[in-house]
Parts: C-alpha cells; sequence; structure tokens
C-alpha cells in the first residue's frame, strides 16, 4: 500500500521470546532449582508488521500481558528482538541506540524520566546537557510548554514532593525538550483525575498539530484513544488482531453500552418489556439490573427517562466498557469480515 | 570528546549536589569512612606490636602498599554505589530502561547517576598513611614517582570498577540475587597486603583472576627495595586496560540480554 510519505517506523515480523524460569514447589522443588533450573520459552510477541506515518497518532491497545509493553520497548531501543525488523525515525533501534534515542521522547507513566531528589528544573537542565540543547533553546522550550502544561510553578519543587498529576505532567515536559520526532507514550494517563486527563490529551493534541510529531499510545483507558488517535493496532497473545481505523472501536462501544439501574423496590412489572425490542435486561443482584443496548439505535437518556418512568431507581449509571470486551468484539467482526472477503 | 567531558561533570556535579541536600548526614558520613578506615590501620599497627616483620616485609613497606591501596579505593567508592544497587534498583525494579532510553554509554550513566563523595574520607587516610610510612622508609619523591604515583591511582580505582562491573552484569543473566559481591569484597583486604604472604595459591587469585594485587601491591613495589617484582610492577596498567576491556564486553552483552520487568 503506497503512503504519501516514508513511514517514520516500520516494524516486520517483530518477535521477542523470552526465557521464564519454572520453579518448582516446595522446598524440595527450591533445591532441585538449584541444581537444575527448568526454562520454558514465553513468546511475548509472535510476530507483528505494522507501519506508522510521519505525524500519525496510533493508540496501541491490548489486555494485561498481550504484548504491548514488550512491542514498546524494542520500539525504543530498551529490549533486543528475538526476530524480525524495526526501522523508526531512519534507525535500527538497538543496533543505533545512543543516536537513535536523540530522535526519540518516551514517557512511561509507572515510572519518572526524572531524578527524584532534583529540583525538576535542575533536572531539565539536565537532560538538556545529555540531549544537547543549548542552554538559549532549553530555556525558550520550557517556557513553550509551561505555556501548554503550567509546570511554571513546580520548577524549583523536588521530584519527590509533585503529585503523581503533576509528576506526569513535568515527564511529558521532560520527553519533549530535545523536539523528538517519534513519541512513546506508554499508559499516559494511568491513575489520573479526570481534569488532569483532559489537560495531558489536549497537550498530545497540541503537540501532533504543531510539529507533526508521530507517537504511539499504550493505554486502558479508551477515552485516550478515542481523543487522540484516528487509528488503532490491537493486541493480544503477542500477535496484531486489528490494524485499522478508530471508527471500528467506536461501534463496537456503541454496540455494547451497559445502563446499569441499583433499585429501591424490587419491579412490579415485567422488567423485559422497558426500552422496548433491542434492549436486553439481566438481573445482577437482588435489586440490580443491567440493560444491554446499541446506543446508535437507542439514545441512552431515553432509555434511562423510561427506566426511571417504571422503576422505583435508587441509583443509574452507564459504566465504560472494558477493552478486553471491545477487543473480543472486534476480533468476532474482524474475523467475519475477513472471512467475508477472502472465502 | 570535549562536550562529552563537559556534560559528565555536569552529570556528576547534579548528582553531588541531589546528595549534599543533606548536609549534617554527608559530613558525619565522611567521619565515618575516617574512621572506619583508621580502624583498619590500627589492626595493623597492632600486628607490628606483636611480630617485627611479616615474612620479610617491614611495618613501613606494609604500610605503604596499604596506604597506596585507599587512595584508588576511596575513589573507587565515590561512584561504586550504584554498581551494590544495581540488581535491586536496576533490574528487579527495571530502572535500567531510563539508562537506556538516553543518548549515553549506560555504564557511565550508572556510574555518575549516585555517588558517595564522603569516601574521600578514605582518600584523605590513604595518602596520610603512604605518606607516614615513605618519609619512615626514608624516600626521596621526584617528578616521576609522583607520576607513577597517579598512574597508580587510576589503574587501581579501574581494576576496582572493572571487578564489580563484571559482578553487576551477572544481574542481566540471573533473576534472582546471587551472593558473589561479598567474598570478592573480602578479596580487597587481601590486596592491602604483601601478596606472598598468603602462599602461591591466593597469590595467583589476586594476580590472575581477581586482580587485586596490581591495584597496591605491585605497582607500589616501584618504591621498594625488593627484587622479582619488576616485570609485574610495570605491568600494572595494561593489567588495568585489559580487565575494563572484559568488563566492557561484558557489558554490552549483559545489556542486550536485559529482559526489563513486566509492565
Amino acid at each position: 500500500m503506497p503512503t504519501e510519505s516514508a513511514p517514520a517506523i516500520r516494524v516486520r515480523d517483530l518477535e521477542k521470546v523470552f526465557r521464564v524460569f519454572r520453579r518448582r514447589v516446595g522446598l524440595g522443588g527450591a533445591i532441585r532449582d538449584l541444581v537444575h533450573r527448568r526454562y520454558e520459552p514465553l513468546r511475548a510477541v509472535a510476530g507483528v508488521s505494522f507501519e506508522v506515518g510521519e505525524g500519525e497518532m496510533v493508540g496501541l491497545i491490548g489486555p494485561n500481558g498481550a504484548g504491548k509493553s514488550t512491542t514498546l520497548k524494542m520500539l525504543t531501543g530498551i529490549l533486543v528482538p528475538s526476530g524480525g525488523e524495526i526501522e523508526s525515525a531512519g534507525f535500527v533501534p538497538h543496533r543505533q541506540r545512543v543516536d537513535y534515542v536523540r530522535h526519540i521522547g518516551a514517557v512511561f507513566g509507572q515510572r519518572t524520566q526524572l531524578w527524584w531528589d532534583l529540583a525538576v528544573i535542575e533536572s531539565f537542565h539536565l537532560l538538556g546537557k545529555i540531549y544537547g540543547v543549548d542552554e538559549k533553546t532549553l530555556a525558550e522550550r520550557i517556557e513553550q510548554l509551561d505555556g501548554i502544561l503550567a509546570i511554571g510553578e513546580l520548577l524549583h519543587t523536588p521530584v519527590r514532593k509533585l503529585s503523581l498529576g503533576q509528576r506526569m505532567r513535568c515527564d511529558l515536559a521532560a520527553s519533549l525538550l530535545h523536539m523528538p520526532r517519534v513519541l512513546f507514550l506508554d499508559e499516559p494517563t494511568i491513575g489520573l483525575d479526570i481534569v488532569a486527563k483532559d489537560g495531558i490529551r489536549s497537550f498530545l493534541r497540541d503537540i501532533n498539530r504543531e510539529f507533526n510529531t508521530t507517537a504511539i499510545i499504550t493505554t486502558h483507558d479508551l477515552r485516550d484513544i478515542e481523543e487522540l488517535c484516528e487509528r488503532i493496532l490491537i493486541i493480544d497473545h503477542g500477535s496484531l488482531l486489528f490494524d485499522g481505523p478508530l471508527d471500528a472501536i467506536k461501534s463496537a462501544h456503541a454496540a455494547e453500552t451497559h445502563l446499569v439501574l441499583d433499585l429501591l423496590s424490587p419491579p412490579t412489572g415485567a422488567i423485559d418489556a422497558i426500552g422496548g425490542e433491542g434492549v436486553h435486561w439481566e438481573q445482577q443482584g437482588p435489586l440490580r439490573y443491567r440493560a444491554t443496548f446499541d446506543r446508535r439505535a437507542i439514545r441512552p437518556p431515553d432509555l434511562a427517562r423510561a427506566a426511571l418512568a417504571e422503576l422505583d431507581v435508587a441509583d443509574l449509571a452507564i459504566p465504560e466498557p472494558s477493552i478486553e470486551r471491545i477487543i473480543g468484539r472486534i476480533y468476532r467482526e474482524s474475523g467475519a469480515r475477513r472471512g467475508g472477503t477472502d472465502g | 570528546m570535549r562536550r562529552t567531558l563537559a556534560l559528565y561533570t555536569g552529570f556528576f556535579a547534579q548528582s553531588l549536589k541531589a546528595r549534599m541536600a543533606y548536609k549534617a548526614d554527608f559530613f558525619g558520613e565522611i567521619v565515618a569512612s575516617v574512621l572506619a578506615t583508621a580502624a583498619g590501620i590500627v589492626f595493623v599497627l597492632m600486628l607490628f606490636h606483636r611480630v617485627p616483620d611479616l615474612l620479610g616485609w617491614q611495618r613501613a613497606e606494609v604500610f605503604l602498599i596499604y596506604g597506596l591501596s585507599l587512595i584508588p579505593f576511596g575513589l573507587f567508592n565515590v561512584i561504586s554505589v550504584n554498581l551494590y544497587e544495581f540488581a535491586d534498583r536496576y533490574i528487579i525494579e527495571g530502572r535500567f530502561d531510563r539508562l537506556l532510553l538516553r543518548p549515553m554509554p549506560t555504564l557511565a550513566q550508572l556510574l555518575m547517576e549516585k555517588s558517595r563523595l564522603t569516601a574521600i574520607g578514605e582518600v584523605i587516610v590513604g595518602i596520610v598513611v603512604a605518606a607516614w610510612a615513605s618519609v619512615d622508609l626514608g624516600l626521596a619523591w621526584g617528578v616521576a614517582d609522583f607520576a607513577w604515583t597517579a598512574v597508580l591511582v587510576v589503574s587501581g580505582a579501574v581494576i576496582y570498577t572493572a571487578v564489580f562491573t563484571i559482578l553487576s552484569c551477572l544481574s542481566f543473566f540471573f533473576e534472582d540475587r546471587i551472593g558473589v559481591g561479598a567474598p570478592v569484597w573480602n578479596l580487597i583486604m587481601f590486596g592491602r597486603f604483601p601478596v606472598p604472604i598468603f602462599g602461591p595459591w591466593i597469590g595467583a587469585v589476586l594476580s590472575w583472576v581477581v586482580p587485586f594485587a596490581f591495584v597496591s601491591f605491585y605497582p607500589a613495589t616501584h618504591f621498594l627495595d625488593k627484587t622479582g617484582y619488576r616485570t609485574l610492577c610495570y605491568l600494572t596498567p595494561v593489567v588495568a586496560i585489559g580487565i575494563a576491556v572484559v568488563a566492557l564486553a561484558f557489558w554490552r552483552i549483559g545489556v542486550r540480554s536485559y529482559r526489563s520487568t513486566g509492565s
């Protein structure tokens, strides 16, 4: 498939196999382990291929242990692939690590890139030196980043005293000081409150628009994907299940919307009638009921109104769908589609 | 090259600054390190109170070797903190990722990211002991002698760092912590004495397996009136370069098999 410009990232048949040490059970087992260790191969990434165009923002999603982080770590040069090829920003990450990492930025949400005991500004200056950004340019960039991330008042605070949201903003700023061409974000909004999440998402959109930065984002939060990415890659059991536009996830999202109701007293009539055709009711507890419906056919407020009129409702919620659920759905749909065109 | 050096000093200065944030600790630790080192000296003094010499090695000769070994040892201790914490902090907790994301050699980052400037106390004690021993021996120091001491100090620090780097490399391959650090650490003490007093086997180990004898014993014979050590004495920088090359090779292999953590 011809793309308009050369891809920023090209991955072919990427593989990572770990040797996993299998412990035996009990004390006797522990002693036998000392003498002879049993290892089993674990294919964390099993032949993944994709391309990401310059300036594209792609969401990489999948359940825990699917191989997302391992893929990201190979893309950033942290892990050496067991097989396949990676080319990113014109480099082979694990072979040209020192030159390559000058052109990328990485934020691993769980872990800070900054020095724990240093004030944020000192960390920034140190990173400026490491990446060869001169003082004047660095000061300009910090000011620019302060404009969008509002980190000005945090600059003189030691990193260890920052809240998670503050730290994440500083980490994002740190990853952009050297104006990377490609950005890798692993769970950039994990553990943040709604306001902080919104701030980070709009910041990432700005960066992408202004500097045409390419980005790969892994996340468990579907909102991140919906607001940032036009394309998603779904990975499970180390393989790429789906590579396509966000619309697919939106329709999967919509097709299985839930409305959860907690009642004050048991329903008097037949609950199945509420909402009419296309609403499937399930009892989940003595006084808890859940409706499943397609929000493209039935508007959630209409269903809620109908339910409130008929039932003695204590509480209602429209929970976010889980990533596992959506993956399952996309898997079934893409499998069906593929079957339809090929066969 | 000059930029790289400037960068390293900046890096180092910042990590020292982070350390200096706790000033009271800082001076307390210098005093503690001086006292701990002095305790070893007292032990040797008491030993010579009982015996006139150690298999032909006089008190002043032993003290010169001992004192000269403390200078590279102190310098090594300034940068070595992270080597001990490497398995726990960097491998098991996955902090090594961060080093790989920066455009600098990983080992250099590891050694500079955290430092223990208080180990300077050991350097000071070493200088005092070596100076006192050389006065006792009636040595007249020329320019060449100072130059050789500089070679000795640098080579010694390189040897210590290389040995413990090689040990740290094991953490790349084994998920569990393995306790080879402590026995090797104890060998450092042997290297502070004239190695022949321990017999041929330990002497061979200290020369060719864990070459702590090249930290101060062999190079210190430059100042002493002893025969039979000339070649080994001047081989010191070669041994230092050799073991540094081996350590870097191990390190490269280790980094390639780094597995990171689960998430």
